[in-house]
């Protein structure tokens, strides 16, 4: 926030902890003899402790991306060092993208690997969160050791999956072998690749989906599932009338967590298969990469940067808007 | 559950059959259940047991060997234990940074209203959506710039960007659920608003002081992307040393999971301690690249 918005800010006679006499329009409360000195004072006391996250936080996140609009309107690259300040195409990077097979097969990359994994995920998660859902203290012990795949650090589930594919040492194709099935290296195909790397993060996230399913189903009003079973209803009625309907916006938000995350895909494919074999596993967020750290064009990166930001910041809206009802009661 | 008490004068016991059944009956699910997190957990349990692998029988697929501690010694004597201790760093100093700025801020967030407050959040959210390749493009032109690349500080630096955003939005979650009636004593007695923050809220807070940092640390030591083009051999953390053995170091499978293993370690151990907060700080502030 700009200092001067703050400083405003500063000055709203609100008062700490009742409402303002107009919380509609706290401005016009100004005129009202209500200011308490106490209370400018707290107000004022209050920015000091805000200020500094404020200025930190806009100069990391507003000062960014402000810098990458504006390299996404140069043709700023390795080559192209004095590029900084060149304007005379400032859509350039734009145009090209449309243009370009490789980022609009990225594209195509990312919409599959994002659908299939979330949609997995939610329905894995759903699964396992309605067989634990017992109150036995064996299903709590289960339902602490099914997080550890989501906490560990990306780059170890990257190593757990790539020991897993690499033929000569996978305990997987050892088995395979053993049953008188010897495949292939799954990554190394472009036909296995990319559910290959699903198949990892369906791995990593469905304990997410999980939790914040079991947190949700214990919050399932006790009475009309009675009601219903005292009618009669058998197992699959009560979860498809009662319990589904009320986990339904749960499973939306997780969708979206999950489907925003997923465009960030990173380690995954940097150890499995660094976007190959081809250009089969790569991801929009790997197009990206490559083109400003391996390519060091870090204009036509940056659009890429962009382009994704814009898709995100579509997604964010909606998750907000979701979340502003739902929020405090799923995450927690 | 167990002891059902008997009325009947004559308690009989059902037949072993019977109670056979019914106990399989009764914990059929927990098995079901059992079955596949042993299913889902064998992929880690393979990486660890790699770890404890004399190195000649990395390759073999059976059970039988004795566990050594070679590939952690060698480890220790090799450029590992450098990157260890800058994970170690980096991920304090910046746990440390972000607490500082972070709490003070959560804490008016929490307390005071003002038009933009949810601006404010909305912001913050925004932060933890963003990708990071849309940060890491112009921090690594500004880090080029300032001769900043491949130091300890460029990373403390770019991790507040996901760290401030879940301190913020934890403790702005515990401040609000702390009692306000100890402040307003505290104020009457005419302590400042942050000298009552500082003696009365923050001491009624600590639980969530804890989770907050542990969740931050976390969060830095597991970060790869931002490592991996930040760096290049001064300050490479773990993970990225990791990656540098897949890449160069002739497929010494038995070091390269252990380094896993003492990568992962940590992270098991504090999550341990933070499980109840977990997800709310993924779905608050957390950042996955």
């Amino acid at each position: 926030m700009p200092p001067a918005a703050l400083a405003a800010a500063a000055t709203l006679p609100t008062s700490l902890h009742e409402q303002s006499p107009n919380p509609i329009h706290p401005r016009k409360s100004a005129a009202q003899p209500t200011t308490q000195p106490w209370q400018k004072e707290s107000a004022r006391s209050y920015g000091l402790g805000l200020a500094p996250a404020l200025v930190v936080l806009g100069s990391i996140t507003l000062l960014p991306l402000l810098t990458l609009i504006t390299v996404s309107l140069t043709p700023l690259s390795l080559t192209n060092p004095e590029g900084t300040f060149h304007f005379n195409q400032p859509l350039g990077n734009y145009a090209q993208l449309l243009e370009d097979e490789r980022f609009l097969h990225s594209l195509w990359v990312q919409f599959k690997l994002s659908t299939v994994g979330v949609l997995l995920q939610l329905l894995i998660g759903l699964g396992l969160a309605l067989l634990l859902d017992t109150g036995s203290r064996v299903a709590s012990g289960v339902r602490t050791l099914f997080l550890i795949p989501m906490v560990l650090p990306p780059i170890v589930v990257a190593l757990i999956w790539k020991i897993l594919y690499t033929p000569e040492i996978s305990p997987m194709h050892a088995l395979l072998e053993h049953w008188g099935l010897p495949v292939r290296s799954l990554i190394a195909n472009p036909d296995t690749a990319l559910w290959a790397i699903v198949a990892a993060d369906v791995w990593q996230w469905f304990p997410f989906t999980m939790l914040m399913v079991l947190a949700n189903l214990q919050m399932v009003p006790r009475d009309p599932l009675n009601a219903a079973r005292i009618d009669g209803a058998n197992r699959w009625q009560v979860f498809r009338y009662i319990v589904f309907p009320f986990l339904k916006r749960t499973l939306v938000v997780c969708a979206l967590f999950r489907l925003i995350d997923s465009f960030k895909a990173f380690p995954l494919l940097y150890v499995l298969t660094n976007g190959g074999p081809g250009t089969v596993t790569e991801v929009t967020n790997f197009y990206g990469f490559i083109q400003a750290f391996n390519f060091s064009y870090w204009g036509y990166g940056s659009a890429i940067a962009v382009v994704m930001l814009a898709g995100i910041f579509v997604l964010c809206a909606v998750v907000s808007h979701l979340g502003r009802n739902a929020g405090a009661r799923h995450a927690r | 559950m167990h002891a059902e008490v008997t009325l009947s004068i004559t308690p009989s016991r059902p037949p072993f059959t019977q109670r056979f059944t019914g106990f399989v009956a009764r914990h059929a699910r927990d098995a079901v259940s059992v079955l596949i997190l042993l299913l889902v957990l064998a992929p880690f349990a393979w990486l660890i047991q790699m770890a404890f692998r004399p190195a000649a029988d990395a390759l073999e697929l059976n059970f039988q060997f004795t566990p050594t501690l070679d590939a952690f010694r060698d480890l220790w004597q090799d450029a590992f234990a450098r990157s260890f201790g800058n994970s170690l760093l980096v991920s304090t100093l910046s746990t440390a940074l972000s607490m500082l700025i972070g709490v003070p801020a959560a804490y008016a967030l929490s307390r005071w209203t003002f038009r933009q407050r949810s601006h404010v959040a909305l912001w913050i959210l925004c932060t933890r959506m963003a990708p990071p390749i849309a940060f890491t493009i112009p921090f690594f032109l500004a880090f080029r710039w300032l001769g900043m690349l491949d130091t300890v500080w460029a990373l403390v630096v770019v991790y507040l960007t996901f760290n401030l955003a879940i301190v913020i939005w934890m403790m702005q979650g515990f401040f609000d659920a702390a009692p306000t009636a100890l402040e307003e004593a505290a104020w009457l007695d005419g302590c400042g608003i942050w000298s009552a923050f500082w003696h009365v809220t923050l001491p009624l807070t600590r639980p969530g002081l804890v989770a907050t940092a542990v969740l931050c640390f976390i969060f830095s030591w597991s970060d790869f992307f931002f490592a991996l083009i930040l760096t290049r051999t001064q300050a490479v953390t773990a993970p990225v040393a990791i990656v540098n053995f897949l890449q160069y170091d002739g497929w010494e499978w038995t070091k390269i999971a252990a380094a896993g293993t003492l990568v992962m370690l940590p992270v098991l151990v504090f999550t341990a301690l933070v499980r109840k907060y977990l997800v709310h700080g993924l779905t608050a502030g957390g950042v996955k690249d």
